[in-house]
């Protein structure tokens, strides 16, 4: 039987609840007998403090061990709230990219997704963006996330969409086995798949990742077909560099909107790009459910703002808790939109890795 | 690509200015719309650290779009660039280019490298004379039946023509020495349409060049310069028809099996002493000074330059008395008038340093066997000569070429054979006899071969360094008409 939770975490779309409310109605609902999940009830007893009595604000977040680790093993129904009762409706069983080892997953609720939808449509309408525009989504669908999302997205905007399918644990396989000819190929079947779809139907949102964006800048007809029709173009899934953005937006596709989302599985959506950001790419979280904070990765402590440091990630909703991960993103630390929790994020980038090996032989 | 819909809007671009404290010159790219300062940038460092310049990172994107805009550039007419690339050379060596006067160019050339001042003005010289003469140089390139324009009376019923084997030529350059980028040159002249990488160790050379010849009337879309980091920089290669690649060993065998990429690797020049103790004490003093030379000069950073000296006969007299007219040769700054040793980074000198005791141990040194880094007391280092004696011509050391002068010095005779001189950019030979010089000539692994006291590094223009670049960028092509 379903238990009613702490209004406060279903605050309005257009509110913004108090912050330490919201934390504690979450703490509440996670680890309480009647409402937490199995997942969550048998780990709080492993920790060493009582999220209930010591987690009050955002601060304490840092309390919580980063679990997401644990969401390689744990099974997905594990962690959904029992307070759901049998009114819970999972969507679907979402899985990350497996960069790091094998996929973590979590159990995707409708509630949150309605939430997730809500939010972010508000700011494409912000933004100007189509209602009824026909969506062409190249990006991965299950056991990814974003594919479902965006589907979602463009019929709540009275879109029709279509999809091409991108499966990016095959493309990383085969550049990691030194395939980059084969990886190539596959690209340009999928550019293939989406120009007959370019061609033929009023394509009016491009939903796609940065590396495929970047390959499809190298067909001109293709960037005519995206300069004629498309009118938005949303980017995801990887980082997409200062300088990069710079020549999308002036010369590549100067008269297409270009709007960025930084998301992560382990928070179940995204951050959206601030409305205006000209310079650099300013995400902005749907905050109080999704946080950041931008730490030096030695000592976990918040960088200026301004100063670059490591992305940690919180989500917190009904349908979900996962505390206190730390991405392997970089980014700038930029102040948050007012009242609202933890960082805004900009221009992120993966860790760099430094080409510091000294040479030794030959004189080049 | 679609042609520009709106006013550029790169970032405001001013003419570099004099490196100064806490004001870098900024070496913007150079792309097929003008000058790219990127906000990615890397920090180009003196010897002793201070920052002098900052060289924009393009991205991937920008890196295709500027061979796309290469590769739909018409390509020049035969000879038409010439007379640009001459002027260029000139404003190169003379002028003020993007702001920058000559020998302000030259100082910060040899800050960022180490490589003595004197010697990037000879490299700035050179780089002037093969511009006024690379039309010469590519013709003497070309097989003599063959005409350089479809038009010739020599396709009249038949002949060949010179003709590309492609558009657009791409290279990875290198920093050890400005002079490398006299080569492209001749690309340029024969119509190719070209994209330079700089290194970013020297970036100054290449971005003075392709400015000024930019400034002189090469179209933008037909020249760029695009500093990028590694794993963009494979893209250039890639994306490129013909390439020509500067890089030690480890480049050299990853482009082995492309036959559209050219490598440019380590020299391992030598010499051979093939019958000194018969020419009497002047011959010797002769042949020594032609040794010397060819350690020392250019700062004993480039391919060309000795890295050692085989002996027919007893080789420690020789040794000793190169290690003798070398130890004199005096520790000052790069950018010093009298400097003639190169200049590192002292923490890169020591390892330097580490590496060549550790291949020396067991050889006889005659000179640096206590150490070559000579600290200068701002954090640079002058690396100072080194002369090891080896006591057989196969030993492994005789392969090794460090970017300061340092020589191994080994026994030679008939019967060791053309074994220990293989695997070599240039070989001076002093002796020896005629059917000697013509095994050395015949040998596939000896690149170029001086007969008599022409030191290793003796350039002569129209005399090819490493075979004509147009020998790779050509090809004859049948006309019947």
């Amino acid at each position: 039987m379903a238990v009613a939770s702490d209004p406060v975490l279903t605050f309005p779309p257009d509110q913004v609840p108090d912050p330490e409310e919201f934390i504690q109605a979450a703490m509440r609902w996670h680890f309480s007998p009647t409402t937490g999940s199995p997942y969550w009830l048998r780990r709080a007893r492993t920790l060493d403090f009582d999220p209930r009595r010591d987690v009050r604000a955002f601060d304490d977040l840092q309390l919580f061990p980063n679990i997401v680790n644990e969401l390689r093993d744990v099974p997905a129904r594990d962690l959904v709230p029992q307070g759901y009762g049998s009114s819970t409706e999972v969507i679907g069983v979402y899985e990350s990219g497996g960069t790091t080892g094998a996929p973590k997953r979590v159990a995707y609720l409708a509630d949150w997704m309605d939430r997730y939808v809500t939010w972010s449509a508000g700011r494409m309408d912000e933004r100007g963006h189509p209602h009824g525009a026909h969506w062409l989504a190249m990006i991965p669908s299950g056991p990814h996330l974003w594919g479902e999302v965006v589907a979602r997205q463009a019929r709540r905007r009275g879109g029709f969409t279509s999809t091409i399918d991108l499966d990016p644990r095959w493309v990383k396989k085969c550049i990691a086995e030194g395939r980059a000819d084969e990886a190539a190929r596959y690209v340009e079947h999928l550019l293939e798949q989406g120009r007959f779809l370019l061609e033929t139907q009023d394509i009016g949102v491009l939903v796609i990742t940065p590396p495929l964006l970047e390959r499809l800048a190298q067909h001109e007809h293709l960037v005519k077909l995206v300069n004629e029709k498309v009118r938005v173009i949303i980017w995801s899934g990887a980082h997409m560099d200062a300088d990069s953005r710079h020549l999308f937006r002036t010369e590549v596709f100067p008269d297409v909107q270009l709007f960025g989302n930084y998301g992560s599985t382990m928070i179940l959506c995204g951050a959206v790009e601030r409305a205006g950001s000209e310079e650099e790419c300013v995400f902005d979280p749907f905050a109080p459910h999704i946080s950041f904070s931008v730490v030096d990765p030695e000592t976990r402590r918040p960088v200026p703002y301004g100063a670059r440091g490591q992305v940690v990630m919180h989500h917190i909703s009904r349908s979900a808790l996962l505390p206190n991960n730390l991405e392997r993103d970089v980014a700038t630390r930029i102040r948050p939109e007012a009242g609202h929790l933890g960082d805004s994020v900009a221009d992120v980038s993966p860790v760099r890795t430094f080409d510091d090996e000294v040479v030794i032989e030959g004189v080049y | 690509m679609s042609g520009p819909r709106h006013a550029p809007t790169h970032p405001p671009v001013e003419a570099p200015t004099y490196a100064s404290v806490g004001c870098p010159v900024q070496l913007d790219a150079l792309g097929p719309r003008g000058a790219f300062r990127a906000r990615n940038r890397l920090t180009v460092a003196d010897v002793t650290g201070r920052a002098v310049a900052e060289l924009s990172q393009v991205p991937r994107l920008f890196v295709q779009r500027g061979l796309s805009a290469l590769r739909a550039a018409r390509p020049a007419d035969t000879g038409e660039p010439a007379e640009v690339i001459a002027r260029a050379g000139h404003a190169f060596a003379h002028g003020s280019v993007g702001g920058l006067p000559a020998s302000e160019y030259q100082r910060l050339v040899s800050r960022v490298s180490g490589v003595p001042v004197a010697v990037v003005r000879s490299a700035t010289a050179r780089i002037e004379r093969a511009a006024a003469g690379v039309e010469r140089t590519v013709r003497g390139a070309r097989p003599t039946a063959t005409a350089g324009h479809w038009r010739d009376p020599l396709t009249r019923g038949g002949g060949a023509v010179w003709a590309r084997r492609g558009d657009v030529f791409a290279v990875h350059a290198a920093g050890n020495h400005p002079g490398v980028h006299s080569l492209w040159l001749e690309a340029l002249t024969l119509g190719y349409r070209v994209a330079v990488r700089p290194s970013g160790r020297e970036p100054f050379t290449p971005h003075r060049l392709v400015t000024a010849l930019r400034e002189e009337g090469i179209g933008d879309d037909r020249l760029l310069l695009l500093p990028t980091d590694h794993q963009v920089a494979d893209d250039i290669v890639r994306g490129a028809d013909l390439s020509l690649v500067y890089g030690g060993d480890a480049v050299v065998e990853k482009y082995r099996g492309h036959p559209n990429v050219l490598t440019q690797g380590p020299g391992r020049s030598k010499i051979l002493l093939a019958d000194v103790d018969t020419g009497g004490a002047a011959a010797l003093s002769s042949a020594l000074d032609t040794v010397v030379s060819s350690i020392r000069d250019e700062g004993g950073v480039a391919c060309v330059n000795a890295t050692a000296v085989l002996v027919a006969g007893d080789p420690a007299p020789v040794a000793a008395a190169i290690a003798e007219r070398l130890a004199g040769l005096p520790s000052l700054p790069p950018e010093d008038d009298k400097a003639v040793l190169p200049v590192r980074p002292t923490a890169e000198a020591r390892v330097l340093e580490r590496y060549l005791l550790g291949q020396a141990e067991g050889a006889t040194p005659w000179l640096g066997g206590d150490g070559i880094v000579d600290e200068l007391g701002d954090g640079s280092a002058v690396l100072r000569p080194a002369v090891i004696q080896l006591d057989r011509p196969n030993a492994p050391q005789l392969g090794i070429e460090l970017p300061f002068p340092c020589v191994w010095v080994a026994p030679w005779s008939p019967e060791d054979g053309l074994g220990p001189l293989r695997n070599t950019l240039v070989l001076t030979v002093i002796g020896g006899d005629g059917r000697l010089v013509e095994r050395l000539v015949d040998e596939p692994g000896i690149g170029n071969v001086h007969v008599g006291d022409h030191p290793t590094h003796r350039m002569v223009p129209g005399v090819p360094h490493d075979g004509h670049l147009a020998e790779f960028l050509m090809r004859s092509k049948a006309v019947i008409r």
